[in-house]
């Protein structure tokens, strides 16, 4: 069952040029318990996906429904309600944190902020959470500025699984941090997920960390939806030229085997006043007339959606 | 005797008024022509700091290069009166830096940026400068029109190139590039890699390439060293290196890489973190994380032993770990 459905979601932002369609109606679905990456270039709008699906952005356009309720237009204890259920974990953790709070009142907050814990129960929890991150004791009283990266995002993560959230939008959450430290926290996240049955949307350009953690996946390129499928079918069949651009400029651990890139034009331009095309179109190899009319979502096979015109031929 | 750059010994130390950061202790590496060497590890870990070291250019005041010799064919660097490293900087050895957006100044068109340094190094009229930036622009795909426009409007990734031509401009010998598409998305990356691999080919230009991204490494380098806490833990030909890793921290932080060809979920992380450059450990400075450290690794400190012909490892156990599977 699907937790949080999304239709038609628009969010446009007014910009001296024009309108910036960051995000351009997209249709989807993240179900229960499950992970969906989102991934694309910087500009593509993955991050105000998310944060308009959360409430932190009033939406244009479109619905946004949490476990069947329709809470686009939400406010006030409404709002509050539901914010208790859909959490953020934010890229830069040093950003994030305010730097006058010491760890254990940054986890402290919400619960103090929810009004239906008693002193000592939030003590309790509050323990119990940093504990559960891995943060020692020691450390409670310390300041964000003391810690290193990687503990400051698992009190980022104490902070958001505060309250039992039941959606977590985790935004580039492991980017800022050196790889041995980067596996350190998605073991972590993948762990809380299993002990919680938490669901995630997980926005990353990483697309090694999206395929690791993911279940689904779904594709931008400048506002709009490229391609969403399930994991292992996404990299199995890609079907979307953008798809195949990006996936093939990953750059491989494999010594042995020359990389077959597809080659791209130019560069990723931006979403401000767009044309009704295929907005992928004047970088894209297979490029042709009827990709300057809009594009459609296609399922093409079960869960397996692609906006692209010229999907059959290509991949013949 | 006579590779193209030769490094002994390095030690380099930042100081303040409470505390001395080691940041490089003991680095010897070396590189021909045409090769490509990568520097390897996590932050923090001292590779910057070797760049910055060749080219001179570490902050004065807070900085101590303690010991060692940077040789380019055969002439140390560190012995050279300032004066003398001026027709070096940007000319035999330029440096890439990692943030396009703060390496250029946002005052001055780019063209006139790069003819600035053509002009500094080549002795040769204004115009033949503009010629030559000119040329180096369009090799790095930026058309010719565009000389005249400011920083900011090019997008990041059109900035990093304009980077590179600056750093190719005097058709240097050594070439520092310091993550030079970290700050890139990958379809960017791809291009930006490319286009520097076939510049180095071109040129016959050495060029030490500091990253994290070990799949970059696998793409462009010809010779690895991993670096941690300020010292080479691992040196050897990629292929070497990525088929025969010896090293507990390299083999750690392989295994830390979500690998895009792996399906596994669980990642098998090195545990704890880097060690505070200010208080190194005694013994070997990974064995607070190796899970094979012993009595010895953490009284001695290892040396680098040639483990196979080219290939060095700091590792007490003589023949490092290969068999062994992390964790």
């Amino acid at each position: 069952m699907a937790l949080i459905e999304i239709e038609h979601l628009k969010k446009y932002f007014h910009v001296a040029s024009g309108t910036n369609h960051a995000v351009d109606d997209i249709t989807l679905k993240i179900e229960k318990g499950r992970t969906m990456g989102v991934v694309g270039e910087s500009g593509c709008g993955k991050s105000t996906l998310g944060r308009t699906m959360i409430h932190l952005h009033e939406a244009t356009d479109g619905i946004i429904r949490l476990d069947g309720e329709d809470i686009t237009h939400a406010e006030g204890k409404d709002l509050k309600r539901i914010r208790e259920k859909m959490q953020i974990i934010f890229q830069d953790p040093y950003a994030s944190l305010n730097p006058r709070m010491t760890m254990e009142a940054t986890v402290r907050e919400p619960l103090a902020e929810a009004r239906r814990f008693s002193k000592s129960e939030i003590a309790q929890r509050t323990e119990e959470l940093m504990e559960r991150v891995g943060i020692e004791r020691r450390l409670r009283l310390a300041y964000p500025h003391e810690l290193d990266g990687g503990r400051r995002q698992r009190i980022g993560i104490a902070r958001a699984i505060a309250l039992n959230p039941d959606f977590i939008m985790c935004d580039e959450p492991v980017s800022a941090l050196d790889v041995s430290i980067q596996a350190q926290v998605l073991n972590l996240l993948m762990d809380l997920q299993e002990e919680y049955g938490l669901t995630y949307m997980f926005v990353t350009h990483d697309l090694s960390v999206v395929r690791h953690i993911s279940d689904d996946i779904s594709v931008m390129y400048l506002g709009q939806l490229v391609e969403t499928s399930p994991a292992k079918e996404l990299f199995k069949r890609t079907l979307h030229p953008y798809t195949k651009a990006l996936l093939s400029a990953i750059p491989s651990m494999d010594v042995h085997q020359p990389m077959q890139r597809v080659q791209l034009r130019g560069e990723i331009t931006s979403a401000i006043n767009p044309k009704p095309g295929c907005r992928f179109a004047p970088r894209c190899p297979y490029a042709a007339e009827a990709c300057n009319d809009p594009q459609k979502l296609e399922e093409i096979e079960t869960n397996h959606f692609v906006s692209c015109c010229r999907v059959h031929e290509i991949n013949r | 005797m006579g590779k193209y750059l030769e490094i002994h010994d390095l030690n380099v130390v930042y100081t303040s008024d409470e505390e001395t950061v080691f940041a490089v202790n003991g680095v010897d590496l070396s590189l021909d022509r045409g090769q490509t060497l990568g520097l390897v590890g996590e932050t923090g870990a001292g590779k910057t700091t070797i760049a910055k070291a060749i080219l001179r250019i570490l902050p004065g005041r807070q900085s101590d290069i303690r010991k060692g010799k940077i040789c380019i064919e055969g002439d140390d660097l560190l012995k050279k009166a300032e004066k003398d490293m001026l027709p070096i900087r940007g000319n035999k050895v330029a440096m890439i830096f990692q943030d396009p957006m703060t390496a250029l100044n946002p005052t001055m068109t780019v063209g006139d940026q790069i003819t600035e340094v053509v002009a500094l190094h080549n002795k040769g009229t204004r115009q033949e400068a503009e010629k030559h930036t000119i040329e180096m622009l369009e090799m790095v795909g930026i058309p010719e029109e565009r000389y005249v426009e400011y920083p900011h409007q090019f997008s990041g990734g059109m900035k990093q190139r304009v980077v590179i031509a600056m750093a190719l401009a005097c058709n240097p010998e050594l070439l520092l590039a310091d993550e030079p598409t970290t700050a890139l998305d990958v379809t960017i990356q791809a291009q930006v890699l490319d286009m520097i691999n076939n510049l180095k080919q071109k040129f016959n230009t050495a060029m030490i390439l500091i990253t994290h991204d070990l799949g970059v490494v696998a793409q462009t380098c010809d010779m690895v060293a991993v670096i941690y806490a300020g010292q080479v833990v691992e040196y050897a030909s990629k292929l070497e290196l990525f088929d025969h890793k010896r090293h507990p921290y390299t083999l750690g932080l392989f295994s830390s890489v979500p690998d895009i060809n792996d399906e596994s979920r669980r990642l098998k992380p090195i545990p704890g973190l880097p060690p505070d450059p200010t208080d190194l450990p005694k013994g070997c400075s990974f064995h607070p994380r190796c899970p094979h450290a012993r009595k010895q690794c953490k009284l001695e400190k290892p040396e680098l032993h040639e483990i196979a012909p080219g290939h060095f490892c700091r590792c007490h156990m003589e023949h490092g770990q290969e068999g062994q599977k992390w964790h």
